[in-house]
């Protein structure tokens, strides 16, 4: 076991010479290298002294359950009643309306062509050609690969789950605006959300809505649920004053000024949240298939657990298209404004994309009668390249070059890097853990901050999950330290040019938006099943926002500054350093953080390539009903998360006010 | 000034900002200044007004930002709820009313224009201009009827499909008039309204809102931190200063009789000719002699500059509207105030 | 516009099956679960379309493979097709102790979990199939995390393999690791393959892998009652888990405790369903190999085999 020097350095250098910070260095540099001497339970927090939490949760769990068969009142008898009834019953209609299932109103499924056309028309109203182009490819893409049933069961689903999530979002984001006590009450709740993992959601989801669609749809919904709220909230608080008053003056009644004032007026930033609603659904595709969530994550499932590439391949293009077509789509929404019509347009002139889009439905539901492959793909008509592509990724990898490169990166980085990083963070007196992570805290983001990641590191250290919570937290900051090398250059030389910044930013919106399972076995391909593909398929993940916000901050430095650099005799070089990054450095922590977050997201996913840390005992629960053990597990990451969430942003925020800049 | 009851009628008003105003008030030694408040950690945004408003006239609020002019109104239409005095709406206790009483109030007889228009961006003009209507439960066509009318009354014929971002500035704050007057209010609030446009623009709106006020009669609560727009509008200017009225009067009587040293500053700029009226000038005949032709009282001494330094006499007679002599002027003060030694 | 057909067809079935008398079986959907494998999902739409042809309507649900025992008990799906001895023994056995479902009967087929490699290995390990030759050639398998030792790569720590106390009690020369699923297991066999690296995996058998990477199981001790539980058993009389698993694991089906009384026919032809390796492996190939959707294979072997499942219909029809 090679062990490294002291994972404290890199961290020191960064901050000045604030006392507190260097006592609480220096304590925990004391109490390392007094490790030989020190009494057991200073180096970790002993059995005995493990709170029996996950059984008091599961007491409590099951206490609030109730129970169905001895019909012991609970929450399980009101969730269930809505899982089986109000919510079974929308699945049913969207199910039937898209997939043709045997449930009310009992209609044939739609002809793949109508849905389609009606993509089509409804992207070039939003955004023209390249929108229509986008919006009936996808669809006819779908269809052609043999794929129109699964993608119409998945979205069937979250037809229902993702105006759930906006209308629980919108209500909660209304409420937390309207009384202050409640935006208190939700914020920290909506934090935790944010930022567990969401196998936790997928067995109490199971428990209380019942394996299949109505879990899927639930985990779905409370996954989406919290942006909703935010962005609410947001633009709620952001209505000008004088079109509150003007409301007002006009005699508005309280529902009429929120519904007729307020929620119009904050248009924008609830759009932006619907955005976000729809994004983190599709997100939710592929995880969800484990707790009944029919369609492609679970048709993708299948087909990475019988080893065919290409078809999860085309799986995961599918998913892509849909999530950018979509995502695409709601943000033209948002920047559509409405335009006027001269007088005396007639209303077909007025209405024409409903026309549009009315006709081409009618068009391809008569034209598909005739015309069955515009009605349905059959698997041996698709263009399905699956074995095909198959190849390909499978001949990629075999390249002998390919290996010999993977086989060295594989050896520097796992013998020389990553297992003696890991061994000496394991090594490091549990006490003497929390002081560097407080310590940093409190460089960083200062007093408030400092004081929750005491708390939370505390609790994580009592929740008897210490070392699989060091190997995590080992995974992410590996991850994040290796996406920072490569997000950053990335980003800073994309930022150089337009063309550049835009086609660099479609590559990270697709990144993000490709399930994730797909990369994995490609990874394990290329570098077995070992630490460093856990972390370079986490780093795949938390480059996206790194390069992304890179870019953003990069470009949005004011022109006068740059200008001013320009005209000071500054070169490129200088300009760089000593304007364009210090004035993007908040932005680019806000990416920084996401990346943080993306790394605890994705660190879990990767349990399924094998790993010794939470993500994998948090799997593990998935076989049984340990919502107890289950919640703390979750809990753990999230309370990790959140330290690193509390302390960037708040840094963030200092820096921003700092150089006066707007906070983000 | 009309003599009937006033359509506003404030009394020892007090809006205070901080953790416990009420409280504070009660409790608060008499003849604090805004100074002492403020070392108490409070913001007098009103202190201690008290006002009235007659039916038909004009009243407006002067002075700079932060002065309260803007808080002081919105009290009046009880955006604000006051800490401390009464203010009286047509004889009614705004505060004693309540949520549905103040509503149906809104609805019914007050309209309010604002500085940066306040329109609500998703509707057309016409269903901005038809907002209010819409809020009472007015039926489609009736306020599409109502709404045109207005819209046609303020110049924006044609642009009823418009959306606010479609239109100018000049052009938007019509829209914000005309839906002020949707409900043909008794009461017109009018806060900064043509602050946020370009000075040319200004005045075009200044003439047609003088035309409008002519045509509608209404009793009119403006507000503006523009001492020349307050002389050119005004039955009565109210300059505020710290949340309290430093001198309510009419025009000629601030540029005359400037009360406070606060109140002189703005009006030595100004070139009082232009608003002093020869009606006020004058003094009772009592046994003077005059001869003559008279002058009429409601022309400034700058629009009789030309008869006044050609006349011979050292006293003309002044005729009021109806033609009565209503007393004399005498020619030196008028030079006076025409060459500025007034 | 498959849904007028069907419609036809469940209404034809259901008057045909009303004339003969057997109609007692709820209408309600038997809900039954499909995992992330092949033969799986064609049996569980094999038997699925068994009971449509009963004239029951039946609803297919994706989930988790061990989540789902919890589900069986509560009545959220209505059975399991494959609970196989070593995967999901454990889930199974919790899930029974704590009631609402129970054992359905044997499958024919027998499962097999174990340590095992592709033929190309036995090139760089001879002494192959038994456990000391691999042992012998431990360093054959090393990598570059393992150090000199051989390195196996077991299956996903919930699966309950228990290969490190195997390689403890017996005294291999091999590292445990676990992978964290199936997938990563069959992407660690295709990279090998490209330039035959000798691999030991875990495995199983029926399986799609078989098909696909010919291999063999390595032969360890044989499995003995209480090799789990008792020290004394096996070879290593201080150890647990110095055996081999059994070569002739049981693959169940379960049922949830309501369905006897909801679905009595129903119920009644599930305790006859039972396959054998061979159709198993038959059924996994349609979609594996075919690349059939899983309904059309289930249709496709059905009527290949009516023979065998006829007799599992209740009589009269």
């Amino acid at each position: 076991m090679v062990e490294i020097a002291s994972p404290i350095a890199p961290i020191r250098r960064s901050v000045s010479y604030d006392p507190v910070i260097i006592a609480l260095l220096g304590l925990a540099a004391l109490l390392c290298f007094a490790k030989p001497i020190l009494p057991d339970f200073l180096i970790r927090v002993p059995e005995a002294w493990v709170p029996p939490l996950a059984n008091w949760l599961d007491t409590f769990f099951e206490f609030i359950k109730g129970d169905l068969d001895t019909g012991r009142p609970g929450l399980i008898h009101l969730t269930r009643w809505f899982a089986e009834g109000p919510l079974a019953f929308l699945l049913g209609v969207t199910a039937n309306l898209l997939e043709g299932k045997h449930r009310w109103p009992f209609f044939d499924p739609l002809p793949w062509s109508t849905v389609a056309a009606v993509a089509a028309v409804i992207g070039y109203y939003l955004g023209g050609w390249r929108l229509a182009l986008l919006g009936g490819g996808t669809f006819v893409w779908t269809a052609l690969v043999g794929q129109w049933k699964i993608a119409m069961q998945t979205l069937s689903v979250l037809a229902v789950a993702a105006p759930l999530a906006f209308l629980i979002g919108l209500t909660l984001g209304i409420m937390a605006w309207k009384w202050g006590w409640f935006e208190r009450m939700i914020k920290p709740v909506l934090a935790i959300l944010q930022t567990i993992p969401f196998f936790t959601y997928l067995l109490p989801a199971v428990i209380f809505f019942k394996v299949g669609p109505t879990a899927g749809a639930i985990a779905t919904t409370i996954y989406a649920i919290p942006p909703m709220v935010l962005m609410t909230t947001l633009g709620l608080k952001k209505v000008a004053p004088e079109i509150i008053e003007a409301g007002k003056m006009s005699g508005c009644t309280r529902l009429q000024m929120l519904f007729r004032v307020f929620i119009p007026s904050a248009r924008t930033e609830i759009l932006v949240g619907v955005n976000q609603v729809i994004m983190l659904c599709l997100a939710m595709v592929v995880l969800t298939a484990f707790i009944g969530m029919p369609g492609l994550g679970g048709k993708l499932l299948a087909m990475m657990n019988s080893f065919k590439l290409g078809r999860s391949f085309e799986i995961g293009v599918t998913i892509v298209l849909v999530a950018i077509t979509l995502d695409r789509m709601s943000k033209a929404w948002v920047v559509k404004l409405p335009v006027h019509h001269e007088r005396g347009t007639p209303w077909h002139i007025r209405h024409k994309y409903l026309v549009m889009a009315v006709a081409a439905f009618v068009f391809f539901l008569l034209l598909s009668q005739f015309v069955d492959i515009l009605d349905k793909v059959g698997r041996k008509q698709s263009l399905s390249m699956g074995r095909e592509i198959d190849t390909v990724i499978k001949g990629a990898l075999a390249i002998d070059a390919v290996k010999s490169v993977t086989e060295t990166i594989r050896y520097v980085l796992n013998v020389w890097v990553l297992i003696p990083f890991r061994n000496a963070l394991l090594w490091i007196p549990t006490p003497a853990f929390i002081l560097v992570v407080v310590a940093f805290a409190w460089g960083f983001g200062g007093k408030r901050p400092a004081l929750f990641a005491t708390a939370f590191f505390t609790t994580v250290a009592f929740s008897g999950w210490w070392d699989r919570s060091v190997i995590t937290l080992y995974s992410v900051i590996s991850a994040v330290i290796l996406s920072v090398m490569i997000g950053v250059p990335l980003g800073i030389l994309a930022s150089r040019s337009k063309t550049w910044a835009t086609r660099i930013l479609l590559v990270c919106d697709t990144a993000q938006t490709f399930p994730s399972f797909i990369y994995l076995l490609p990874a394990i391909m290329l570098f077995g099943v070992s630490d460093v593909t856990v972390v370079l398929s986490i780093v795949i993940f938390t480059t996206v926002p790194l390069t992304r916000y890179t870019i953003e901050g990069l470009r949005n430095v004011p022109a006068e500054m740059t200008e001013a650099a320009d005209m000071s005799g500054a070169t490129r070089r200088q300009k760089l350093l000593n304007v364009q990054l210090p004035m993007a450095l908040p932005t680019m922590a806000v990416g920084f953080n996401q990346a943080i977050m993306f790394a605890f997201f994705m660190v879990i996913i990767a349990a399924f390539i094998g790993t010794q840390d939470l993500g994998q005992e948090l799997q593990r629960t998935l076989a049984g009903t340990d919502l107890g053990k289950n919640f703390v597990l979750g809990m753990n990451v999230a309370l990790m998360a959140l330290t690193f969430d509390l302390t960037l942003m708040s840094w963030a925020g200092k820096k921003n006010k700092m150089l006066g800049l707007s906070a983000r | 000034m009309s003599t009937q009851t006033p359509v506003i009628r404030c009394r020892n008003v007090w809006k205070l900002f901080g953790a416990n105003p009420e409280q504070y008030l009660k409790t608060m030694p008499a003849g604090r200044s805004y100074e002492d408040i403020h070392a108490d950690g409070y913001i007098a945004g009103v202190k201690d007004v008290s006002v009235d408003v007659g039916r038909g006239e004009m009243l407006v609020i002067m002075g700079l930002s932060g002065s309260g002019k803007s808080t002081l109104v919105r009290c009046f239409s009880r955006l604000h709820d006051i800490t401390g005095g009464t203010i009286e709406v047509e004889g009614q206790d705004v505060m004693a009313l309540s949520e549905k009483e103040l509503i149906e109030l809104r609805r019914s007889k007050m309209g309010m224009v604002f500085q940066s228009f306040g329109l609500l961006p998703h509707r057309t003009v016409l269903d901005n201009v038809a907002f209010p209507l819409e809020m009472r439960g007015q039926n489609r066509h009736d306020r599409r009827e109502r709404a045109l009318e207005v819209i046609k009354l303020v110049g924006l014929e044609g642009r009823e499909d418009y959306f606010p971002r479609e239109l100018s500035g000049g052009q938007q704050q019509r829209v914000g008039i005309a839906r002020s007057l949707a409900i043909e209010p008794d009461i017109w609030f009018l806060d900064e309204p043509f602050s946020a446009l370009d000075p040319l623009i200004r005045r075009e709106m200044q003439d047609e809102f003088l035309r409008l006020q002519e045509m509608l009669g209404k009793t009119i609560v403006f507000i503006t931190h523009d001492f020349d727009e307050a002389l050119r509008l005004a039955d009565r200017i109210a300059i505020m200063k710290n949340g309290a009225i430093e001198q309510c009067d009419t025009p000629d009587q601030i540029v005359l009789k400037p009360r406070t040293p606060y109140v002189r500053k703005f009006t030595e700029e100004i070139e009082k000719s232009r608003v002093v009226h020869a009606g006020v000038l004058a003094k009772p005949i009592n046994g003077t002699a005059v001869e003559g032709d008279p002058v009429a009282g409601d022309l400034t001494i700058h629009q009789l500059a030309r008869q006044l330094v050609g006349d011979t006499r050292d006293n003309l007679p002044v005729a009021g509207k109806d033609g009565a002599l209503i007393g004399v002027l005498n020619r030196q003060t008028a030079l006076d105030v025409l060459l500025g030694d007034g | 516009m498959n849904f007028r057909a069907n419609l036809l067809a469940s209404t034809a079935a259901l008057s045909m099956t009303a004339t003969v008398g057997f109609a007692e079986d709820s209408s309600d959907p038997i809900v039954i679960p499909i995992h992330n494998w092949s033969s799986q999902i064609v049996m569980s739409n094999v038997v699925g379309q068994i009971f449509e042809e009963m004239g029951n309507n039946v609803e297919y649900v994706t989930t988790d493979s061990q989540a789902v025992y919890e589900s069986v008990r509560l009545g959220d799906v209505t059975l399991e097709l494959e609970v196989w001895e070593g995967a999901f023994g454990a889930s199974f056995r919790a899930a029974l102790e704590k009631g609402g479902l129970h054992d359905a009967g044997d499958h024919n087929a027998v499962t097999r979990e174990d340590w095992w490699y592709p033929m190309w290995t036995k090139d760089a390990c001879p002494g192959l199939p038994s456990w000391e030759a691999l042992n012998e050639c431990a360093s054959v398998f090393a990598t570059a995390e393992t150090g000199g030792k051989g390195r196996y790569l077991d299956g996903p720590v919930d699966w309950l393999k228990h290969g490190k106390e195997r390689v403890e009690a017996l005294g291999m020369d091999f590292v445990v690791i676990n992978a964290g699923s199936a997938a990563a297991l069959w992407a660690e066999i295709g990279a090998a393959e490209a330039d035959k690296t000798p691999v030991v995996v875990f495995n199983w058998t029926p399986n799609f892998a078989e098909a696909v990477w010919p291999g063999e199981f390595v032969e360890f001790p044989e499995w003995v009652d209480g090799c789990d539980k008792d020290p004394s058993v096996g070879p290593n009389p201080d150890a647990l888990y110095d055996c081999g698993n059994p070569a002739q694991g049981y693959l169940k089906k379960a049922a949830w405790d309501g369905m006897k009384d909801k679905w009595p026919d129903a119920y009644a032809t599930l305790t006859k369903v039972s396959f054998t390796n061979a159709q198993i492996a038959e059924m996994a190939k349609l979609v594996d190999v075919d690349e059939l959707e899983p309904e059309e294979a289930a249709a496709e072997w059905l009527e290949a085999n009516e023979d065998v499942w006829r007799g599992w219909l209740p009589s009269g029809s």
